[in-house]
């Protein structure tokens, strides 16, 4: 499913640059109250290649999208599992009136911690009832969505470096955050043969940084950080900078469609990690760090949840990044800053 | 491993290690991400620390002596294809050293482990470190893109599963290598490993005890399971290691080869054939397996033929 077909970008004469006398693209970016979708707005905002943002969340403005440009962007309240409300998103003046062709679809519950069905609803229903209303709009021509590497399966066998046609974990015991990812991807890949609309999956490695939540944020600023007895994989994390400059790319290169894994610039084990980032690892064996999670948790301790890692804590998950380098032109340029990296020079 | 572990390990080194191993483990091509790790997760100060157990073992237990090492190419991609045997597989680590300490410049052998052994706690992060890489036909072909030497046993682990009475006949090889070479248009090495397959006499295999522990084999020998742990020490054979001089199948099939299962058989059988037979004139030319009498000329570094002995 990795291939990508023929590329439609609006007024696409061939080549896939980012050439100045293309249109301008203009974006909708769906849960732009999260970490990724505040800083993707900021920085869409300010790209003289891109037209104009609308970005949408359920409830009011939030503060930090108050200071952009109004010429440039604008923040319509929109809950995705509402149908009457994402009707009229799409059926809408704005959208009609700023000629919206691209959608960066990120509102998904990125805390493992919010289960059940309303989650699985917004998470899987909700990416589903998006892209069935963009196709049915006519005027979308790429729909971007953003997954992660916890879809990937892991065990003694996968490879170190994962490329886009690796199994996919559809284990039913997974923890219900990486099942609703793999099932959200799936609805995503079951439309790249659409005509009319593109569909680009990118998948994240792991998201590092100040400000910015998720499992390894929270993972290596717990107290204290707890490994498998006897494994110590290699992990690859990414920067919040180079999160957005893919997304970027994934809006602006005619591509078609297509899946692309997205790395960062730090590779190291989780040891490492976790010294750089002035923290001991404690290494325990391997069926006691679910209960001691489970009680840090209840002691407000983290905000980790194991059970979403436990694979990637016993074997190493490397994407293969070929096909983002050659067909997006993406390279990480951005280092993790960790409290303790001139300990590591030095 | 801590950066506090990573400088007592070079402490260790300096210690242990004589100069020109020193400075072969300070200078061997490692291309570090930026903490210290390759892009397989190898760690030089933990491929340093294995290097200086299974050197010890190379030099003063088994006493190998190589041929040929001027075969082994000392830049680019090439597939290493040795006979694999001796219930506790240590013939690839102690071939890894060999290659080490007389290729010049010295190169790390990354050698394709059978998948069952990255499930296991300590042995899988010990194996990754030192620069094993776990067998997937992906891992084969990043490896040989990035013109890494590859070490392979085609035979799999039914090679390290013969009984004694087998020793030395070699296993139908897989053709997966064979497919990767010509694709990649990487020169195979045939290879003999004498001593390994009486290192550890294996009388009887417990396949059923095997299958509920989810090992290739449960081996018998004549120390073990009765002496516990202590009966899988390896007896000290004296190893006669061959290179044998580079195959270079591309030259004559195109990278479509690959596909056609004929070709691809036909090719691993030649492969087999060929280490079989260095495995026969090995045989044919040995005095004794233990060898532990005759007193070595000391050879350091081999000599113009490629050939080199460890000093008594």
């Amino acid at each position: 499913m990795a291939t990508a077909r023929t590329p439609r970008e609006p007024g696409a004469k061939g080549g896939n640059g980012e050439g100045r006398n293309r249109p301008k693209h203009n974006v909708l970016i769906t849960g732009v109250s999260s970490t990724a979708g505040r800083h993707l707005a900021m920085h869409l905002a300010a790209d003289p290649r891109i037209g104009f943002v609308l970005g949408t969340a359920p409830g009011p403005r939030p503060r930090f999208l108050a200071g952009l440009d109004p010429k440039r962007f604008l923040y319509l309240p929109s809950d995705i599992l509402r149908p009457r409300q994402v009707r009229d998103l799409f059926h809408g003046a704005h959208f009609k009136e700023h000629g919206i062709d691209t959608v960066v679809h990120l509102a998904f519950v990125s805390h493992p911690n919010l289960k059940g069905r309303k989650v699985h609803r917004l998470n899987v229903e909700g990416t589903k009832g998006l892209l069935d209303r963009c196709m049915e709009s006519g005027r979308v021509r790429k729909f971007v969505f953003k997954s992660s590497d916890a879809v990937y399966k892991l065990d003694p066998s996968t490879p170190v470096y994962l490329d886009e046609n690796a199994d996919l974990n559809h284990d039913p015991e997974a923890d219900q955050w990486v099942q609703d990812r793999v099932a959200a991807e799936m609805i995503c890949r079951s439309r790249m043969d659409s005509a009319g609309m593109d569909v680009v999956i990118l998948r994240f490695a792991s998201i590092v940084g100040r400000n910015v939540g998720g499992q390894m944020n929270a993972y290596f600023d717990g107290r204290f950080v707890f490994k498998a007895l006897g494994y110590d994989p290699l992990l690859n994390l990414v920067h919040m900078k180079d999160v957005i400059e893919a997304i970027r790319l994934a809006i602006l290169k005619n591509t078609g469609s297509g899946i692309f894994n997205i790395a960062g610039a730090d590779t190291a084990t989780v040891t490492t990690f976790a010294e750089l980032n002035g923290r001991r690892c404690i290494a325990l064996p391997e069926h006691l760090l679910e209960v001691v999670n489970w009680a840090m948790r209840r002691l407000k301790m983290t905000d980790y949840y194991y059970s979403v890692d436990r694979d990637r804590m016993r074997y190493t998950c490397l994407l293969d990044t070929t096909r983002a380098r050659e067909i997006l032109g993406y390279a990480p340029t951005r280092s993790i800053e960790f409290r303790e990296y001139r300990g590591l020079e030095g | 491993m801590t950066l506090e572990g990573r400088r007592i390990a070079w402490k260790f080194a300096e210690r242990l290690l004589s100069p020109g191993d020193l400075a072969a483990v300070q200078r061997f091509d490692f291309q570090d991400l930026g903490y210290g790790y390759d892009p397989f997760g190898m760690e030089r100060e933990s491929a340093m620390l294995a290097y200086l157990v299974f050197n010890a073992l190379h030099r003063h237990w088994f006493r190998v002596e190589s041929r040929g090492i001027q075969n082994v190419p000392t830049t680019g991609p090439a597939i290493l294809v040795p006979n694999h045997g001796g219930v506790v597989p240590i013939d690839g680590a102690l071939m890894a050293v060999d290659v080490f300490k007389n290729l010049d410049p010295p190169r790390v052998v990354r050698y394709i482990v059978d998948t069952f052994a990255a499930g296991f706690p300590f042995v899988s992060t010990f194996l990754s470190r030192a620069g094993q890489v776990f067998g997937d036909r992906k891992n084969v072909e990043d490896l040989v893109r990035r013109g890494e030497l590859v070490g392979l046993f085609p035979e799999g682990a039914k090679g390290t599963g013969k009984l004694f009475h087998e020793r030395y006949r070699l296993r139908r090889f897989n053709v997966g290598f064979i497919e990767i070479a010509l694709r990649h248009r990487v020169p195979i090495v045939p290879v003999s490993i004498l001593g390994s397959e009486e290192q550890a006499p294996m009388l009887a295999n417990l396949a059923p005890l095997a299958r509920l522990m989810g090992v290739p084999y449960f081996p018998i020998t004549p120390t073990f399971p009765h002496l516990g742990p202590l009966g899988l020490i390896p007896l000290p054979a004296k190893y006669h290691i061959t290179y044998e001089t580079p195959l270079r199948f591309y030259e004559e099939h195109p990278p479509s080869a690959a596909d056609d299962p004929v070709v691809v058989r036909m090719l691993a059988d030649k492969v087999q054939v060929r280490v079989q037979e260095m495995l026969d004139d090995a045989l044919s030319q040995r005095e004794s397996i233990f060898d532990l009498g005759s007193p070595l000329e000391p050879r350091p570094g081999g000599n113009e033929n490629g050939d080199s002995t460890n000093p008594p």
